[in-house]
């Protein structure tokens, strides 16, 4: 209990003074989920505030990812998969089996480990996703694919070529077109499934830059195997072990005063 | 022990330089058994092309560019009269009806079978298009005249006249009277043939297309037609176009079968429902009992053909060079 080692690797960059808490945009009350047979989560209970920075970590196969994936329920696509519970976004029940899944993708956007643009040109992999929800004229579409552009920090680096393919950019390029296109969209709350995994440095210090900077707009989850970037990058912290919750509190508290036996063991690396 | 192993020492550099050797022989008769390889496929290709010119040259001397535009094919006639523009017409049109019908059946088989269908449908579905793939030709030819074709006579071709009697250019193209013989029945088993072929081919691409980019695409909320058409389509079009051309093809030199049902005529109608002719149901139907320069015209024929062929696959490599630009490759 006395080496808390990992003052040494993120305390510097942990915000002291904890933000206030703020109100709820997506709330979990005992979330169940279900591979067919194989209980993947075990009563999950745990809120996303608005525009607030919520990191998942925890060692692989913990559920983390299976938990992202309920908030705009991907898992819909595949047969076989379940969740049972409660699962609020503002006022909206996501779990609701009538719900239009379109609409809740367009509130809920989400950004992938590996990165995924569509295989048309860049301007067209902004505004493929704005065409889907507005009608809009060609020089708003401009305007629009550059905001959006600029708000994945990715305009200075592709206006002169808006008509190359997306596939022609490198790795972390691509992964920022993918968050300006999800930010194009104007959701309101962002998934990231450890959006910097195949990037390099560089690129994940500039992707967790904007996940910064998106937070004053957007509620932001983000999964991550790496902890100095959820130290780096989250208001909350919520550590996940075999399917369970084991705890949810400021990131600071998490990283410097853990509470739990196993979340102190995971984040000195004395397991994982 | 000493001796033993002067022995191994000695024979060890002696074997390997002698295995060496051995695989450098090796190496170098597969080096020149694949090169062979492919070297005949030129050669036989070469051989092919030649000996059809050489066959067709009386006929090509006779008639020259005329054979291309002329109509009138009268093999028995003093001197004989052949002109090709049946055939070529019957070839096209029947081929472009059969791939009009094919490729969107064939791909919507394809995003149905990869992208919404339940697992426990998948498996029969697609046994049932590799065994439409493997009926005979001949098959497809008889059920075409004793059943698809009588069947249409009596009530598709009737119904179409007559809806389409009067109105200008359509009411030409669906003019009477029925027949069991037709350019449109040939096509309608052309398409029926060629499907499978687009299907296998699409639904092998299809799988191809990363979850993750399906996911990414979903997860903007997209719906499933949007994911199909601007994410799974466009990722996998090379695949898609080669199935499509590989089924094009096919019904450009179908034979058998369409020598049963298209008729045989070298008339040109405007009337999709009228008789026809294509031109390998022209050399298969004749060739037995044609020589001197009605043969030399069947050959000639073959050649043509052959150079459709080309430009149609030619055609296809364009657009989809084409198609890759301004995707912004």
């Amino acid at each position: 209990m006395t080496e808390l080692s990992v003052s040494t690797t993120a305390a510097g960059h942990i915000p002291q003074v904890p933000l206030p808490e703020a109100p709820p945009k997506v709330t979990v009350r005992n979330l169940n989920f279900y591979y067919g047979e194989h209980h993947a989560l075990k009563n999950i209970n745990l809120t996303l505030g608005t525009n607030r920075v919520t990191a998942f970590i925890g060692p692989s196969g913990c559920g983390k990812s299976t938990l992202l994936r309920i908030f705009n329920r991907m898992y819909d696509l595949y047969p076989g998969q379940r969740a049972v519970g409660q699962l609020m976004l503002d006022q909206t029940n996501i779990l609701d089996p009538k719900l239009d899944l379109n609409l809740l993708r367009a509130r809920v956007g989400m950004v992938f480990q590996k990165p995924t643009p569509f295989p048309m040109t860049i301007y067209e992999n902004i505004a493929f996703g704005i065409r889907l929800y507005e009608k809009i004229s060609k020089s708003e579409m401009d305007d629009r694919v550059e905001k959006a552009l600029r708000g994945g920090a990715l305009w200075n680096e592709v206006k002169d070529k808006l008509n190359a393919s997306g596939l022609s950019l490198s790795g972390g390029q691509q992964q920022r077109l993918c968050i300006a296109r999800t930010v194009a969209v104007r959701p309101e709350v962002i998934l990231f499934d450890e959006p910097c995994s195949a990037l390099d440095p560089i690129s994940t210090a500039k992707v967790e830059e904007l996940i910064q900077e998106l937070s004053e707009d957007y509620t932001i989850a983000i999964v991550t195997h790496n902890m100095q970037q959820a130290a780096r990058v989250s208001d909350k912290t919520a550590f996940m072990y075999l399917g369970e919750l084991i705890e949810f509190d400021d990131t600071n508290k998490i990283f410097t005063s853990p509470s739990d036996r196993r979340t102190q063991d995971y984040i000195t690396g004395r397991f994982g | 022990m000493a001796v033993q192993g002067d022995v191994m020492e000695a024979a060890g550099p002696y074997d390997r330089a002698k295995a060496l050797s051995a695989f450098k022989l090796g190496d170098l008769t597969f080096y020149w058994i694949t090169r062979i390889s492919a070297i005949s496929v030129l050669l036989i290709l070469g051989g092919i092309i030649l000996s059809l010119i050489v066959g067709a040259w009386p006929a090509m001397k006779e008639y020259g560019f005329a054979f291309l535009w002329t109509q009138r094919w009268a093999p028995s006639a003093d001197p004989p009269v052949l002109g090709a523009l049946g055939p070529i017409y019957g070839t096209l049109i029947t081929s472009i009806i059969a791939m009009l019908i094919a490729i969107p059946v064939g791909i919507g088989i394809a995003v149905f079978l990869t992208e919404l269908c339940p697992q426990m449908l998948r498996r029969p579905i697609g046994i049932a298009i590799e065994l439409l793939a493997g009926i005979p030709s001949i098959i497809y030819g008889m059920w075409g005249f004793f059943v698809l074709g009588p069947f249409l006579a009596n009530t598709f071709q009737p119904f179409m006249i007559r809806i389409f009697e009067g109105v200008p250019v359509l009411g030409a193209i669906f003019a009477g009277p029925p027949s069991y013989l037709s350019l449109f029945n040939a096509a309608l088993i052309l398409a029926i043939m060629v499907l499978p072929f687009i299907t296998a081919i699409s639904v092998d691409v299809f799988k191809t297309v990363p979850p993750v980019l399906k996911e990414a695409a979903y997860g903007m909320g997209c719906t499933t037609w949007e994911v199909v058409r601007s994410v799974v389509i466009p990722y996998t079009r090379v695949g898609v176009i080669g199935g499509i051309m590989l089924a094009l093809g096919r019904a450009l030199g179908e034979t058998m079968a369409v020598t049963f049902i298209i008729g045989n005529s070298f008339r040109i109608s405007s009337s999709i429902f009228a008789p026809g002719t294509t031109i390998s149901a022209a050399i298969a139907s004749e060739f037995a009992e044609s020589d001197g320069l009605h043969q030399s015209g069947l050959i000639l024929l073959g050649l043509l053909l052959f150079v459709l062929t080309f430009f149609v696959l030619a055609g296809a490599r364009l657009m989809l060079m084409r198609l890759e630009k301004k995707a912004g490759k």
